[in-house]
């Protein structure tokens, strides 16, 4: 039999007004990478942090007058969890087709911009992967055309003898 | 004083019993609980939800204990940019020390119990303080 694994889940509901704290929610949720169930209702795979950031923002939320409630469940099915797995790391090819196409663009860009746009796609592809709980195939082509760049701003050559 | 927090100690925790220690409270016992529920009566909590020293408004609750405590010492303000970036990494702050930070606390969790963790790690925070003061006078990079 196969069984499923234990999710954290986040319901909240918002006032309406101001927008302020709705607008914060959705970015800091967005940032952890969830995957939305229903309106108000998000769920992540379920570990010590998933669990303690869902809960900095059920605070987040009961401050800003509204309700909140930290779940933790289980997907009856493993089709259900396997769609839910699939949304996630759909959500996550998707950043990182984005960030493949930059450092492939940057390639064709003066030194000191591809030095610029490497440190940045640097910093992007660490928060992907922060968020990233199912990594999908594009996750390998991403790192391809970050070591592609990295390769132009410093030929491996180079960096052996100037290294330290 | 005895203070409480949730066990499995990471960076915002080890880094706030740090800040207790040494700047709050030197006599600070630390007890570590799993449900806010087994909180001492006798004891601060920290860290945990609906303790008042928690996150605030977006801080971290290093940030908190700071505000709280009336701690203005701008090294260890310094030292919170580095902690909130290291446990909440939303990119508030410039902290490039902090991916570093986090990662030694989560393997150090994973090899030891919390009393281990906040023994090993103080230490380590005594030397970001020194450093950091350093490069806060100096204006650059200490030798």
């Amino acid at each position: 039999m196969t069984t499923t694994g234990e999710w954290v889940l986040l319901s909240y509901r918002l006032p309406r007004e101001p927008s302020g704290p709705r607008t914060t929610l959705w970015r800091r949720l967005r940032r952890l990478g969830v995957a939305q169930l229903a309106d108000g209702v998000v769920a992540l795979p379920a570990d010590a942090r998933t669990r303690e950031s869902l809960e900095w923002l059920a605070d987040d939320v009961l401050e800003a007058g509204g309700t909140a409630g930290i779940w933790t469940a289980r997907p009856a099915t493993a089709a259900q969890e396997r769609e839910l797995a699939a949304g996630m790391a759909a959500a996550r090819a998707e950043e990182y087709r984005e960030l493949t196409g930059q450092a492939a663009a940057a390639l064709g860009a003066p030194e000191a911009e591809q030095a610029r746009t490497l440190r940045r796609l640097r910093g992007e592809w660490r928060a992907i992967g922060r968020r990233d709980f199912f990594p999908p195939a594009e996750k390998d082509a991403a790192a391809a055309a970050l070591s592609a760049l990295a390769e132009a701003v410093a030929p491996t050559g180079a960096r052996v003898g100037s290294a330290r | 004083m005895r203070w409480a927090t949730r066990a499995g100690v990471h960076v915002d925790r080890a880094a706030c019993a740090w800040l207790i220690r040494r700047f709050v409270d030197p006599g600070a016992e630390f007890v570590f609980v799993t449900d806010p529920a087994d909180v001492p009566a006798d004891a601060t909590p920290f860290d945990m939800r609906g303790a008042a020293l928690g996150h605030v408004g977006g801080d971290c609750s290093f940030e908190t204990v700071l505000r709280v405590h009336g701690l203005d010492d701008p090294v260890l303000w310094r030292i919170g940019e580095i902690v909130h970036e290291a446990d909440l990494d939303d990119g508030r702050f410039d902290a490039p020390e902090a991916p570093g930070l986090d990662v030694l606390l989560r393997g150090l969790s994973m090899t030891g119990d919390d009393e281990h963790t906040l023994a090993v790690s103080g230490p380590l925070f005594d030397g970001l303080y020194e450093f950091t003061r350093r490069r806060l006078l100096l204006g650059r990079e200490p030798a």
